[in-house]
């Protein structure tokens, strides 16, 4: 039962004094709760890894041969100032898309490729431009380009999108971001794996399912989470490719 | 209160009470969003959609636990029930921000793709057998959902309209809610970050409104309402003596309903301790200008025959009382609300009060 010396609130009236300094404190307290929530949350983010956009370079066009591993990469023959022959750049479409479609028929044959650089350390990927000056057909023979096989490798770590994982999403890669992830494969734009140990210099690679075939569906349960899987290595000028083996995927604790 | 509905009846306590629940939740997010990218200063910073969402996810979530905590504080402390008196556009406005968040979050990671991004929420991820990887989207949709529905039925109109036992139940989703969205973080962000000063923050958060309801219930259940004893119909309040002028006395009846007996001016009148607005309290209200006042948001009733005072038109149940002895007794059954029932006077009447 409440007795008559606790002070009684109503809403509509104005309310009495002790209470009043009760609710003070009280407002200054809620206020200062939010405040610090602010400051502490928003200042302790994770940083994202260093990578992203160069649209400050402006659109890049260079010439190479397209190889479809399924996921069309592109070895530069002729480069520009940025873009040295000899390098090999993974290729995306705008938004949640790969650039299947366009390069279908290009596997081993030259072309001139217009995009936006995304780079992430020394490895870039180019967003091709949507337009038809994206992929242009050019004349002549395309000079061989050699493969070289490295092995079955057992690794460890995550599998994502490339895009996002070039940068075009920070953060790009994890569990949060994971449907997102999803949702570009989906979409065909090239999917990496991110190694917890650097492998021949690279600690990501562009994955595929076994004997050319897209990511298998399988690896979708495992994406942005840690894994260990088994796979036929190969490099493609500085680009290395997995051939993962789909039985051989198991979560691992990180 | 219930002449006709508008909106909103302002009062000034209300205007204190939303406005400084604006100053906390724009100084948390004017904070997060504009002052900490520069303390984090990234070489690659984080794109800013995601920076928002976080904010606004993070100050949803805060709001709501605030929001939780104020119940049982209220119970164990009665200073706190000024706090009560406007949740309702809390919870509202926590509707708004959290709705910020999902679309922030919707426009940015379900966004770009070929395929809807309403549809790519459903069909994105759908590793629901496993925990670790758990599509942890559809919790928070499941929150905001169930914020939306609150929100839209918080007006006293559907109070009315759906009962207060059913909008009661109806708005104790809040509770699901909340743990949903626990389990929105806890398989989601908690699982992805380095940093764990948002994990730490997030688990005090969602342990404090869980101890606090523990404590609360722990606390009534102590010196909470007790049953009095029945004969023939009648059951035992108390002694003549121990009430206090313009205060009342819960019991709790054999069905479980709660009765209130109060002194007005040395006369006993016992009326349903269930208001008819949201079921406060009755019995811990104030008898205040000749009208008991309800502590949650101040309706008020006439004691004698259970009536709010023209032009309103609530009504409690009365109970009929006599004495015997040095012991008040109340009828166990209820008269139908409105019933006038004549005060029952104190036999010694006691030096009177007003507290007009
Ligand atoms: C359609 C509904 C929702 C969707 C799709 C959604 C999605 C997400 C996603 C993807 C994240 C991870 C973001 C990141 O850090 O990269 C997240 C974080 C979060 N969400 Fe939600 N959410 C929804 C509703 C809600 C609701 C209703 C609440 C709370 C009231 C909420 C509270 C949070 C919190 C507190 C975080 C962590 C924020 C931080 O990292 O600081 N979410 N949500
Ligand atoms: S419950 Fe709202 S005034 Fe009584």
């Amino acid at each position: 039962m409440s007795d008559k010396n606790t002070p009684f609130f109503v809403g509509y009236l104005p309310s009495p004094g002790p209470l009043r300094w009760f609710l003070m404190t009280t407002i200054g307290l809620f206020i200062a709760t939010f405040v610090s929530a602010g400051l502490f949350i928003g200042a302790t983010q994770d940083a994202p890894m260093p990578s992203g956009f160069r649209f400050d370079y402006g659109p890049q066009t260079v010439t190479g041969v397209i190889e479809l591993t399924p996921y069309p990469i592109l070895r530069v023959t002729q480069g520009n100032e940025l873009i040295q022959e000899g390098k090999t750049l993974m290729l995306a479409g705008q938004g949640k898309n790969g650039i299947d479609q366009r390069v279908m028929e290009a596997d081993g044959q030259l072309r001139s490729i217009t995009g936006i650089v995304l780079q992430r350390g020394t490895i870039d990927m180019l967003q091709v431009d949507g337009r038809a000056r994206g992929v242009v057909d050019v004349e002549g023979t395309a000079p061989p380009m050699e493969t070289v096989p490295l092995g079955r490798w057992s690794l460890a770590g995550e599998i994502c999108d490339g895009k996002c994982l070039y940068g075009a999403m920070r953060p790009g890669t994890g569990l949060a971001h994971r449907a997102c992830a999803a949702l570009c494969l989906i979409g065909d734009v090239p999917p990496v794996f991110v190694s917890s140990q650097p492998i021949e210099g690279s600690d990501f690679m562009l994955i595929t399912g076994p004997d050319g075939t897209v990511l298998p569906r399988a690896a979708y349960d495992f994406i942005g989470q840690f894994v260990s899987l088994e796979g036929d290595l190969e490099r493609r000028g500085d680009v290395m490719i997995l051939r993962i083996d789909p039985q051989t995927m198991e979560l691992t604790a990180g | 209160m219930s002449v006709k509905y508008i909106p909103v009846q302002w009062n000034q306590n209300k205007w204190i009470y939303d406005a400084v629940m604006l100053i906390g939740v724009v100084a948390f997010l004017y904070i997060f969003l504009f002052v900490t990218p520069d303390i984090l200063s990234h070489d690659y910073r984080i794109n800013p959609q995601v920076h928002n969402a976080r904010a606004f996810g993070a100050c949803a979530f805060l709001m709501l636990t605030v929001i939780l905590c104020i119940g049982p504080l209220a119970r164990i402390d009665k200073r706190f029930l000024p706090l009560l008196y406007n949740r309702r556009h809390f919870g509202v406005m926590t509707t708004f921000v959290a709705l910020s968040h999902a679309s922030y979050i919707i426009n940015w990671y379900f966004a770009f793709a070929r395929s809807d991004k309403y549809e790519a929420l459903l069909f994105a991820n759908t590793s629901y057998t496993q925990i670790a990887g758990f599509p942890f989207e559809v919790f928070g949709v499941f929150a905001l959902t169930t914020l939306l529905i609150l929100a839209a039925t918080s007006h006293d109109f559907w109070l009315k309209f759906l009962t207060p036992p059913v909008w009661k139940r109806l708005h104790s989703l809040i509770y699901v809610a909340y743990v949903a969205i626990v389990a929105h973080v806890s398989l989601g962000i908690l699982q992805d970050q380095q940093n764990h000063v948002f994990s730490f923050i997030f688990m005090a958060g969602a342990l404090l409104v869980a101890g606090l309801h523990a404590y609360a219930a722990w606390w009534q259940w102590r010196g909470g309402d007790s049953r009095g004893t029945v004969r023939d119909g009648w059951l035992t309040v108390g002694n003549i003596g121990e009430i206090e002028d313009g205060l009342a006395k819960i019991k709790v009846l054999p069905n479980g309903d709660r009765v209130a007996v109060f002194n007005q001016a040395g006369k006993l009148s016992a009326i349903s301790n269930a208001c008819a607005h949201q079921n406060g309290p009755l019995g811990e209200g104030r008898i205040l200008d000749c009208l008991v006042t309800c502590p949650w948001h101040g309706f008020q009733y006439n004691v004698t025959d259970g009536r709010s005072p023209a032009p309103f038109t609530e009504m409690v149940p009365t109970f009929n009382l006599r004495l015997r002895g040095a012991d008040i007794e109340v009828h166990t059954d209820p008269n139908p609300p409105g019933t006038y029932v004549e005060p029952v006077p104190l036999p010694q009447l006691q030096p009177v009060e007003t507290l007009a």
